[in-house]
């Protein structure tokens, strides 16, 4: 258990001190209160009807009560938010903030590790708290995200087969320490994919190659994952059984363990039908705990993923289908499907700068047919359950982190604002990079003429 | 003793010859003291291609032409008569783009072109521009790189074929293409044509590190190569004609090759497969004042009109888009692939049907089985089988500009005729003579392939035609 910096010590007011100086947030002009009450609001808990004025009592970065009559503590620092919206905190499980400042200047980018087997690397020791993407993601409602190593996004790098362990943590605060949830949720790996086509830089035009090659050494990529997975488990077995020699301690198998014993989800990256077959099947026979990932053409493999139950991390709906007889909407109907096939699944930008588009996607799939409530679930809820961390997140219940958003209307909707955002129980500012250019730009002097 | 050697000569040709055919299952006639030049062939069915069908006649070849076609023509007392009872003959077809005879390999780029403003620069050079030349040897005749050798000419002239285009590959304006029949004892009896046509791509050749390496780099680098010939050809003579008072003009090979090109109307090939293609060939004709023939056409069933407008000939490649062998099974294949392969093999039939003259290569399929089988699939989408015959033969010679030698049987022209058993078109159809100017080789069956060790020929034993055999008859 890392170290806590108690609420109520005086260290933490200092930082929070510090904190609302720097931020100049007005209602951080005093030491910041750690309990709170939002009163008069529609809440919108997930774990019930929404509750028409209701009351949300917020202490020590918990949530303490949610309700309609809910007294209010007198020591609560109040919040009026007649009119407003509280929802939980939405959860974007697959992105590179704090990996991946400036895709273009390498020095800023820390997403992946050179190798094809790195199951020993976790996201948490390479964040960058101070990145300039967390507030800027956390003003558009996201709370919490996944850091994921090696992942190749829209404005990520990616690369390798398994890339490292995937950390979720929250978007505010000075250090990792302070910001994590949890440094372990899930060993990353990059299904291999039969690709004839690959870039030549030589003549800077794509070449064709033929199946059985390509067939080659996708087999020989696979075998080698299989190779790792089973070392991992001779491993488990000699510690366990506790081998009279010397024991070698490998960090690589020792990371994978808990991936072959099923306590550590596989988050799996593919997106053909095949790949995904593929995949599932591995990892059925493997015995790993898979969740798909990005998984574009899921739609084509409903059956499979309902009947080996596989959850679903969905990519940006807003997109071009991948192939050109696609249908042209099918990267924003195919949550509806998946949902009303019943299959688990969660939004995730998998991006850096664009996660604070989480909701827009989930938005546009609803104008496809995903129904509302689902679509919330889809950015709030369900990625907390698909990665184990809904006993800490993802509903307005008592005992859950205090990730909480309050909106002037539907969160889904573009126009809509955060008007205040709780992380770990703290009123934390909105203020960010964008608000900053804009401010600067907005009092540019008019030209004369 | 003079008789004794010759008779020893012929006889070792007489063994080569034998043990040749054996190997390719081909054989003909040869030199056997007085062999035939002389040939008739009677009661066939007779395709003339410049008239209507003669239902029975006879064919007469002397000395590399044809002396006479008809119904009741006499039979010179030397002809050596083939009965044609039950054959069709067909004027030798003519495959109007291949690669017959041309090194797989690309020649030595040696020929400099002077010290002038401009110099040709060798593939592999960084080219910088196109005062460089880059990819341009306009110069180069596929008639002085044909090799007699390549085993193809062998396999394309038993199949029927008698003629063919063959052209330099490799850079924008590889060099001349030259017209060949598909027989000779050395390799100037092959050249019909030496500088036929002048292929041009458009495939950049800079392969990102050098100039052109765009597609409209190298539009924009053939334009400049047509605008210097043009001036060529108007500076040269006012330069002749005071040279005293001018400076001395560059010397440029391109410069002057092409604008003799130019200046004289030759035919200039223009890639062009799909619609899009087709429509800028056709206008970048306009625009160069070329002499045009676009070649590959596969989707002229989009744009035939457009190209009948024009009245630019093409020639259509018969090797239809098909999925590739080694593809991934489970790959998408997309609509508009699955639609142009379709559809490809209806190009020839809209060209004819809006009055497009238009010919037929092979286009790197690998014998007269795939040309003709891809042929019939033409057919098959609505094309006649005389207008799919007439781009193997008169069509394909006039493009060619060769049709006052060959392209159909008549008096005067060279005698390359096809003798089949049935229908040039039918599946079951086997080639039974060749005759390239006037050589006569007749075909025989190639051994089964799916019963090895069964080497039976159709050929009754004891025919006289098992005493002959070789490459052709001499002259």
């Amino acid at each position: 258990m890392s170290r806590v910096i108690s609420l109520k010590s005086p260290s933490f007011q200092l930082i929070a001190f510090c904190l609302a100086l720097s931020l100049a947030f007005p209602l951080w002009s005093q030491p910041a209160a750690t309990v709170y009450a939002i009163k008069g609001a529609k809440v919108y808990t997930l774990a019930g009807p929404a509750i028409e004025n209701g009351t949300v009592v917020i202490r020590d970065g918990k949530i303490a009560a949610v309700g309609a009559n809910i007294e209010i503590p007198p020591d609560a620092q109040v919040i009026d938010a007649a009119g407003l919206e509280v929802y939980p905190g939405m959860f974007d499980p697959v992105t590179q903030i704090g990996l991946n400042e400036v895709g273009a200047v390498s020095a800023t980018v820390d997403a992946r590790e050179l190798g094809e087997f790195n199951p020993e690397l976790i996201a948490a020791t390479a964040v960058n708290p101070a990145s300039a993407h967390i507030p800027v993601t956390r003003a558009s409602g996201i709370t919490e995200v996944l850091a994921v190593p090696g992942i190749g996004g829209f404005d990520s790098e990616g690369g390798g087969v398994i890339t490292g362990q995937a950390s979720a943590f929250n978007l505010a605060g000075w250090t990792m320490e302070e910001m994590q949830i949890n440094r372990q949720v899930a060993m990353v790996i990059n299904w291999p994919s039969i690709e004839t086509r690959s870039f030549d830089f030589s003549t800077f035009s794509f070449k064709e190659k033929p199946y059985a090659e390509a067939k080659k050494e996708y087999d020989k990529s696979v075998n080698e994952l299989s190779d790792w997975i089973v070392r991992a488990r001779h491993y488990a077995q000699a510690k366990e059984k506790g081998s009279p020699d010397l024991f070698l301690r490998d960090l690589k198998l020792e990371a994978l363990v808990p991936a072959v014993e099923g306590k550590l989800p596989v988050l799996v990256v593919a997106d053909q039908a095949r790949d995904i077959r593929n995949a599932v099947d591995f990892c059925a026979k493997q015995n790993l705990k898979m969740i798909l990932a990005s998984g574009s053409e899921s739609w084509k493999v409903k059956d499979l993923l309902k009947e080996k139950k596989i959850p679903v991390i969905l990519g940006p709906t807003e997109r071009l289908p991948e192939k050109q007889d696609t249908p042209y909407d099918k990267p924003m109907t195919q949550p509806a499907e998946l949902n009303a096939a019943g299959i688990p699944f969660a939004f995730s930008s998998f991006g850096t700068s664009f996660s604070r588009r989480l909701s827009q996607y989930a938005g546009t799939a609803v104008g496809y047919g995903l129904p509302h409530d689902e679509a919330l679930k889809a950015v709030m809820l369900n990625a907390a359950q698909i990665f184990g961390l809904a006993d800490q997140l993802g509903t307005l219940e008592p005992g859950k982190l205090a990730n909480i958003i309050v909106t002037n209307g539907d969160p889904l909707e573009i126009q809509t604002q955060v008007r205040y955002l709780f992380i770990k129980g703290q009123l934390t500012s909105t203020d960010n990079r964008h608000r900053d250019l804009y401010e600067q730009y907005r009092k540019r002097p008019a030209p004369t003429r | 003793m003079k008789n004794r050697f010759k008779f020893r000569h012929a006889f070792l040709i007489f063994m080569v010859a034998c043990i040749v055919s054996s190997i390719n299952g081909s054989h003909s006639a040869r030199a056997l003291g007085a062999a035939p030049r002389y040939f008739a062939i009677t009661n066939a069915r007779i395709f003339t291609g410049s008239g209507a069908v003669i239902s029975s006649g006879t064919v007469v070849v002397a000395k590399g032409l044809i002396l006479a076609v008809g119904e009741n023509v006499a039979i010179p007392p030397e002809a050596w008569v083939i009965d044609g009872k039950g054959l069709t003959v067909y004027p030798g077809l003519i495959d109007a783009g291949t690669d017959l005879g041309l090194p797989k390999e690309e020649p030595a780029e040696s020929a400099t072109a002077g010290r002038g403003r401009r110099r040709a620069v060798p593939s592999g050079e960084i080219a910088k521009g196109p005062e460089d030349r880059p990819g341009t040897t306009p110069w180069r005749v596929a008639a002085d790189e044909f090799k007699t050798d390549d085993k193809r000419i062998e396999t394309w002239r038993n199949g029927g074929f008698t003629t063919a285009l063959t052209m330099p590959d490799g850079g924008i304006f590889p060099g001349q293409a030259t017209v060949v029949d598909l027989a000779g004892d050395r390799q100037g009896d092959y050249i019909v044509k030496a500088v036929a046509t002048l292929p041009i791509s458009f495939r950049p050749v800079g392969n990102f590190w050098a100039f052109p390496d765009s597609l409209m780099g190298s539009i924009a680098y053939i334009r400049q190569v047509f605008d210097d010939s043009n001036w060529y050809e108007q500076a040269e003579p006012i330069y002749a004609a005071n040279s005293t008072k001018f400076e001395r003009l560059p010397y440029d090979r391109t410069e002057q090759l092409i604008s003799r090109e130019l200046h004289d109307k030759e035919t200039i090939l223009l890639p062009a497969n799909n619609s899009v293609q087709i429509l800028r060939a056709l206008r970048l004709a306009d625009e160069w004042k070329i002499n045009a023939v676009i070649y590959g056409g596969q989707q002229g069933y989009v744009v035939a009109d457009a190209i009948a407008a024009k009245k630019t000939p093409v020639l259509v490649n018969l090797k239809w888009p098909e999925r590739a062998k080694d593809a991934d099974p489970e790959a998408d294949q997309t609509l508009r692939e699955l639609r142009f392969r379709d559809r490809a093999p209806s190009s020839p039939a809209a060209l004819a049907k809006s009055g497009v003259k238009f010919a037929f290569y092979s286009g790197g399929l690998s014998g007269p089985k795939d040309i003709l089988k891809n042929a019939r699939k033409a057919i098959a989408a609505g094309l006649s089988p005389d207008a799919a015959l007439r781009a193997f033969t008169a069509d394909s010679a006039e493009i060619l500009g060769v049709s006052d030698r060959m392209g159909s049987i008549a008096p005067g022209k060279i005698a390359n005729l096809v003798v089949t058993d049935g229908d040039i078109f039918g599946e079951k159809t086997k080639v039974k003579h060749v005759f390239v100017d006037g050589r006569w080789f007749e075909i025989h069956e190639e051994p089964a392939a799916e019963k090895p060790g069964d080497h039976k020929t159709d050929e009754p034993p004891g025919s006289p035609k098992d005493m002959t055999g070789g490459e052709g008859v001499g002259r």
